[in-house]
C-alpha cells in the first residue's frame, strides 16, 4: 500500500516536472533579462545604430554582449517602438556587404541585403498594420516610392545592422558603414513615404 | 440518515465500553492499542502530506533542473546534420521552436535570420571523433554558394587572458586558394604554411562555425550534402 503511494506519487512529480520544464522554458523568453530584445532598449533615443560587436578596436559603449560574435562582422542594432511611428532604416550601399535584419521578441521577420538596393539606397520603413493601411492612402498614385514597407508582428522590436569586413583592412570602414545607417521615426504628423531617404544620418 | 443514526449510537457504545473497561483494570492492555491506532493514524496523515511534498518537490525542482540543462548549452534540437557539420537554418526566425528561442534569450544572441545567412557548426571531425585542441586539422574542399563566409574557431568559455589567439578565424576573401578555387586551412596548435587557423585553446575541445552571409541554401537546407562543405580531416595529435 505505502509502496504503491510512492511509486503513484513518483509518477505524479514526473508529470509535474514535465509541466514545469514546458513552462520553464516557455517563460525564459519573456521573463529574461539578458536578451536582445530587453537590451537593445538602450539604442531607443539614438538615431544611428548601436554597435554592439565592433571591429577597429573601439569597445561598444553598451558593452559586447553577443555570446559568439563573428569576428569579421560589425553589428549595431536600433531599438523601435511603433507606437511612436514608423521606423525608418535608411542605409546606403557601400563596397562592402551590409544586411538589415527585423527582429520582434519571437526572432527574425524579416531581413534584406544591400543587394536589394534601389539606386544605391536602402529604405526599409516598419509599421504596424494600420500605419501601413495610412501610408498607402496617403500615397500619390503614379508616383514611385522605394520605402520597403514591413508590417512588424508586434509593436516592439529592434533591426539589426551587420557589415562583413572581408579584410582586416577593412574593418574601420565596417565599423563607420555601420554608424551611417540612420534609423529614424517618420513623424506621424506628416505623411509617409512622400520624401524617399530623408531620414537624417 | 439510517447510516448516521446508526454509526452514532455505535460509536457510543464503543466508548463506553473502553471507559467500562477501563475502568474495570484493563487499561495496561488497551492503551497501546490505542496508541498504535493514533499513531497509524497520524502516520498515514503525515505520510500523505510527505508524499505530496515529495511529489511536488522532486516536479519542481526536476523539472527546473531539466529546463536550465536543456536551454544552457547550445541549441538542444532544432538543426539539420550533413556530414559532420550541424545548419541551423532557423534557429533566429519566428517560427523557431521554444528551446532555440529560450537558449537565445539566456545568451542574449542575435541568429541570423534566414535572408541574412546561415549558421553551421561542428563539433567533431569527419570520422565522428571531438575536436581536440592539441591535435591538428585539415578543413579542405569548397563551400555552398554564398557571397561571403566565415569560418571560426571557439573553445569553451573566454580566452585566458594574454593568450588571445592572433587569428580566431578566415573570411572567404582572406583566404589563400589552389588555382582549381579549392582551398585547405589547417588547424593546428603549431605553425602551418598556408592558411593556418592557430587553436584557440592549449587543450579542451573547440567548436567550428560556419557562417554564409548571403546564401541561397539557407531556404533550403536539403540541398546541402557532405561533399558541398568543407572536409574536417583529422592529421595527427601531438602529445
Amino acid at each position: 500500500m505505502s509502496r504503491g503511494a510512492f511509486w503513484l506519487a513518483t509518477a505524479c512529480g514526473l508529470v509535474i516536472a514535465g509541466i514545469v520544464h514546458i513552462a520553464t522554458v516557455l517563460a525564459i523568453p519573456r521573463f529574461s533579462e539578458g536578451d536582445a530584445f530587453t537590451r537593445a532598449r538602450a539604442s531607443e533615443t539614438l538615431d544611428h545604430p548601436l554597435r554592439i560587436h565592433g571591429l577597429a578596436g573601439v569597445p561598444a559603449a553598451n558593452g559586447e554582449w553577443l555570446p559568439n560574435p563573428d569576428p569579421a562582422v560589425s553589428v549595431g542594432v536600433c531599438s523601435y517602438d511603433l507606437d511612436d511611428g514608423p521606423m525608418r532604416v535608411s542605409a546606403q550601399a557601400g563596397s562592402l556587404m551590409l544586411s538589415v535584419s527585423m527582429h520582434g521578441r519571437r526572432g527574425a521577420f524579416y531581413a534584406v541585403t544591400d543587394q536589394a538596393a534601389v539606386r544605391g539606397g536602402l529604405d526599409l520603413v516598419v509599421m504596424t498594420r494600420a500605419q501601413y493601411d495610412e501610408a498607402l492612402a496617403n500615397d500619390v498614385a503614379g508616383e514611385v516610392t522605394r520605402d520597403v514597407r514591413i508590417v512588424a508582428p508586434a509593436r516592439r522590436g529592434f533591426a539589426v545592422v551587420r557589415v562583413i569586413a572581408a579584410l582586416p583592412s577593412e574593418r574601420a570602414v565596417a565599423d563607420a558603414a555601420v554608424q551611417a545607417v540612420s534609423c529614424t521615426i517618420d513623424s506621424p504628423a506628416e505623411p509617409t513615404g512622400e520624401e524617399p531617404g530623408k531620414g537624417k544620418s | 440518515m439510517a447510516l448516521s443514526s446508526g454509526v452514532g449510537p455505535a460509536a457510543g457504545t464503543s466508548l463506553r465500553e473502553e471507559a467500562r473497561q477501563d475502568s474495570s483494570g484493563r487499561l495496561t492492555t488497551r492503551l497501546p492499542k490505542r496508541l498504535g491506532r493514533l499513531a497509524r493514524g497520524a502516520a498515514s496523515r503525515s505520510s500523505r502530506v510527505g508524499l505530496f511534498v515529495y511529489a511536488l518537490t522532486l516536479g519542481g525542482l526536476l523539472g527546473l533542473a531539466s529546463a536550465d540543462y536543456a536551454t544552457s548549452g547550445g541549441y538542444p534540437f532544432g538543426g539539420t546534420a550533413i556530414g559532420s557539420w550541424t545548419a541551423w537554418p532557423r534557429a533566429g526566425s519566428l517560427d523557431s521552436d521554444p528551446y532555440a528561442r529560450a537558449v537565445n534569450a539566456r545568451r542574449g544572441d542575435i541568429p541570423l535570420a534566414v535572408g541574412e545567412g546561415m549558421l553551421l557548426t561542428a563539433a567533431s571531425d569527419d570520422e565522428g571523433r571531438t575536436l581536440d585542441a592539441a591535435c591538428s586539422y585539415r578543413l579542405a574542399g569548397v563551400t555552398p554558394p554564398a557571397r561571403a563566409w566565415t569560418l571560426t574557431v571557439s573553445g569553451r568559455g573566454a580566452p585566458a587572458p594574454g593568450q588571445e589567439p592572433v587569428r580566431t578565424g578566415f573570411t572567404s576573401t582572406e583566404i589563400l586558394r589552389e588555382t582549381d578555387g579549392r582551398f585547405a586551412i589547417l588547424l593546428s596548435p603549431e605553425v602551418q604554411p598556408g592558411n593556418w587557423l592557430p587553436m584557440p585553446r592549449p587543450r579542451g575541445p573547440v567548436r567550428l562555425a560556419l557562417r554564409l552571409y548571403d546564401t541561397p541554401v539557407a531556404a533550403s537546407v536539403g540541398s546541402l550534402d557532405r561533399d558541398t562543405l568543407p572536409a574536417i580531416e583529422r592529421m595527427g595529435c601531438g602529445s
